[in-house]
């Protein structure tokens, strides 16, 4: 990811030196802390200015790391302990190497007192020095780029939504940055169902918001208090906040508002019958094509549909558009003349939960499916040659 | 890209049925010195010491050996304020970019352990520390630590496309107990709880069994309703996992129902009440009862008599009231608890948040 660095701060690699004790063990030139960038990017504090024969005796030492950091301390604060990392002789300086990335525009607060030198034998001033790196531009620029359901339309019994930033998102994140607002502009509370977790995408840049389910489902005790936060012929529109920050702590550019609406609960299971098959040409790497009467699950779509041959599984790659209503299959070889089968898993979702052969709003203890695992649905097509039917 | 559009080919409804590959257990097991963490915790300590970490971000289970680093501490563990702004200080960082994400207690050195993450986002890093009896915090180096890993199996997929898009899963909660460690999660598509038995030391995972309850508030079985935290507990001789779900039912489960590729139903024997997550349990004995305590998100934290569970009423029908089934009373002074864990057999040990948003950890007497 593109980084805006700011030019140096103030606080940069600032050298400070102070006069040594002067010592046989200690070098004749003036200790000097610096922080240095190796060509990995990675930060090291480092002191210089110090004598082989103070160098070698550090080495041969074996200090502990509570006397290593008596020695060399780099700190958040002056009061603060030294923070973690390792310790060092390398070459002709005494290297501390973080263990974690310096933040950048933090400031660091390095002490190196000589007299803490193995030998040593007098006191030395320590010499202190503010090391840190720049700052990152702080100017807002991540923002929404997808909320699915990208329908204008959406089933008052919505199940969840997924929202996709440009930049991967910090903390603190989740429903907190998430408002539903009502037609008159006000704010249908508890819309959605708060977590002590969150299911972000590896690389964090994709959020599931769940819709509380126990609003959701109809005659459920929170259902019949407080209703389901979308209403069948109402608008409502989604704002998700701009305080929501990314990694690098910076507010969204701006609010994302995108108004919803709301249409009859979607109650009805999935029906593969209903869906249309349009199969591509044999010799060819046309998408294979497959429309829905009603939007599906997006991230569901993605993985629960696929394409087989002879028990094989076809390689491709996964398009889908039209608001979720379509599923395109590009193959990775050309389409052969014969017969493929389109694999369905009965995990497979509408954007209310509804799974094949299984509506959301059916559990009960009668209809209990004792096996966990998914059901595949094959659903046989035929790819012709060209000009045939 | 260009889509053919072909002539619609006549349909048959020819629908087949056909069992996944799925049910078998999968062998994904690593071993080796230096664990590569993405994240960590939650956490939970077997008998023996070893660590077990949960990686949500990497989808994995460690086992941690915690070797000599478990040496040296003074036992027990002291309580510290601003716990928060004293682990930014050693990670280099401030207090906003810590995030504690959970608490688990040493079986022999009573020893504190607290996993960290540091920073944010993707960029975001694992940190262990360990808290001693004198209030000594110790960063436990993980890249000398040895370990097993095990992945946890992802969900079925129909195309090899799916990694396009890849599914979110998350750990709730663990437990050690009959030899296996038990791993409660959930996943950002299926949003169904399910609960896996790893037996250690790790071989293979199996695909879980799904886990469902009868919801009285909600009046309806429920199967997308998390585990937020369960605790293993002995009832009349039986090992059983009690569940803490989500807005609020309490259920039982016999281990030994617990199998494998099954879906299993859980006894609900009470419901604590709308709007409300459990953060996290344990059980404790005091004047020769059992209770669990319970911290809660917004109902403070709950003292239970465990006896009732045995003979409880199972709830199978709608529950009208705010709360129901086996009694329980308030703790009125624990506040804001987000972790818990026992020290001792007569302390609790916490991880509060304070009104000002900084994190305290706090050794408590068992209420």
């Amino acid at each position: 990811m593109r980084l805006r660095l700011l030019r140096l701060a103030a606080v940069t690699a600032s050298i400070v030196t102070a006069a040594a004790c002067g010592r046989s063990v200690n070098s004749p030139s003036s200790p000097a802390i610096k922080l240095t960038s190796a060509q990995n990017g990675r930060a090291y504090v480092e002191v210089t200015g110090l004598s082989r024969a103070a160098l070698d005796s550090v080495a041969r030492a074996s200090l502990t790391p509570e006397q290593w950091s008596a020695l060399l301390r780099v700190a958040v604060d002056d009061t603060a302990p030294g923070m973690l990392g390792d310790y060092s002789v390398a070459g002709d300086v005494l290297r501390f190497t973080p263990a974690f990335p310096l933040d950048p525009g933090r400031s660091y607060r390095v002490r190196f007192d000589a007299a803490r030198l193995p030998g040593a034998t007098g006191p030395a001033a320590p010499i202190v020095a503010t090391v840190g790196q720049p700052a990152r531009d702080a100017t807002p620029s991540t923002v929404v780029t997808r909320v699915y359901p990208t329908a204008d339309v959406v089933p008052e019994n919505l199940l969840r939504m997924y929202i996709e930033f440009s930049e991967p998102m910090g903390r603190p994140s989740g429903i907190e940055h998430l408002k539903l607002l009502d037609e008159d502009g006000r704010e249908i509370p508890g819309a959605f169902l708060p977590l002590d977790y969150e299911f972000w995408s590896p690389d964090h840049t994709r959020f599931t918001a769940f819709f509380d389910p126990g609003r959701v489902k109809g005659g459920i005790l929170p259902n019949q208090q407080m209703g389901r936060a979308l209403r069948a012929g109402r608008s409502v529109t989604l704002v998700i906040g701009h305080q929501w920050r990314d990694q690098y702590g910076r507010p969204l550019k701006e609010d994302f508002r995108r108004v919803l609406r709301v249409g009859p609960a979607e109650d009805q299971p999935l029906d593969t019958a209903t869906w249309r098959i349009q199969p591509p040409a044999a010799g060819g790497r046309d998408g294979l094509i497959v429309s829905f009467p009603k939007p599906l699950d997006h991230a569901l779509l993605m993985r629960a549909l696929g394409v087989r041959r002879e028990d094989t599984a076809v390689e491709g790659d996964v398009f889908i558009d039209q608001a979720e209503k379509r599923w395109t299959f590009a193959p990775k070889q050309p389409w052969r003349a014969g017969t493929y089968q389109l694999l369905a898993l009965d995990t497979l979702e509408d954007v209310a939960g509804n799974q094949i052969g299984r509506a959301f709003e059916v559990d009960n203890f009668d209809t209990v499916d004792k096996s966990p695992n998914p059901k595949s649905i094959l659903i046989p097509f035929r790819v012709a040659s060209p000009g045939t039917d | 890209m260009r889509i053919l559009r072909a002539k619609l080919v006549l349909l048959l409804a020819f629908v087949i049925l056909a069992s996944l590959s799925p049910s078998s257990a999968v062998p994904v097991v690593e071993t080796g010195q230096g664990p590569a963490l993405a994240s960590i915790g939650p956490m939970t300590f077997g008998p023996d010491g070893t660590l077990f970490a949960a990686d949500n971000q990497g989808a994995a289970i460690f086992a941690l050996d915690l070797g000599a680093q478990v040496n040296g501490g003074v036992a027990g563990a002291k309580a510290l304020d601003a716990l928060d702004e004293k682990l930014a200080a050693l990670l280099g960082t401030g207090a906003r970019e810590v995030s504690v994400t959970d608490l688990a207690v040493h079986p022999r050195t009573h020893n504190a352990y607290v996993s960290v993450m540091r920073g944010q986002g993707a960029g975001a890093a694992p940190a262990l520390f360990r808290i001693d009896g004198a209030g000594q915090i110790a960063n436990v180096s993980l890249k000398t630590l040895k370990f097993q890993k095990v992945e946890l199996p992802n969900a079925a997929v129909a195309n090899t496309a799916a990694r396009q898009n890849p599914r979110t899963q998350v750990v709730t909660d663990m437990a050690f107990a009959d030899g296996r460690l038990w791993v409660a999660g959930l996943s950002n598509e299926e949003f169904a709880s399910k609960l896996r038995a790893i037996p250690y030391p790790f071989a293979t995972v199996d695909r879980g069994v799904s886990v469902e309850i009868y919801h009285g508030n909600h009046k309806a079985v429920e199967t997308r309703s998390p585990v937020n935290a369960f605790v293993p507990y002995t009832i009349n001789n039986q090992q059983h996992l009690i569940a803490g779900y989500t807005c609020t039912p309490l259920v039982k489960f016999p281990i030994a129902d617990l199998k494998a590729g099954e879906k299993v139903r859980g006894t609900t024997i009470a419901e604590f009440g709308a709007g409300n997550r459990v953060l996290d349990m344990i059980v404790y004995k005091k004047g020769g009862q059992e209770f669990l305590l319970t911290a809660n998100n917004s109902r403070g934290v709950m003292k239970i008599p465990t006896a009732p569970f045995a003979s409880a009423k199972p709830i199978t029908t709608p529950v009208e009231s705010e709360t129901a089934g086996v009694p329980f009373e308030k703790v009125a002074s624990m506040m804001g608890v987000e972790q818990l864990d026992k020290l001792d057999d007569t302390t609790a040990i916490v991880i509060s948040r304070s009104a000002s948003g900084g994190i305290n950890l706090q050794t408590v007497p068992l209420p």
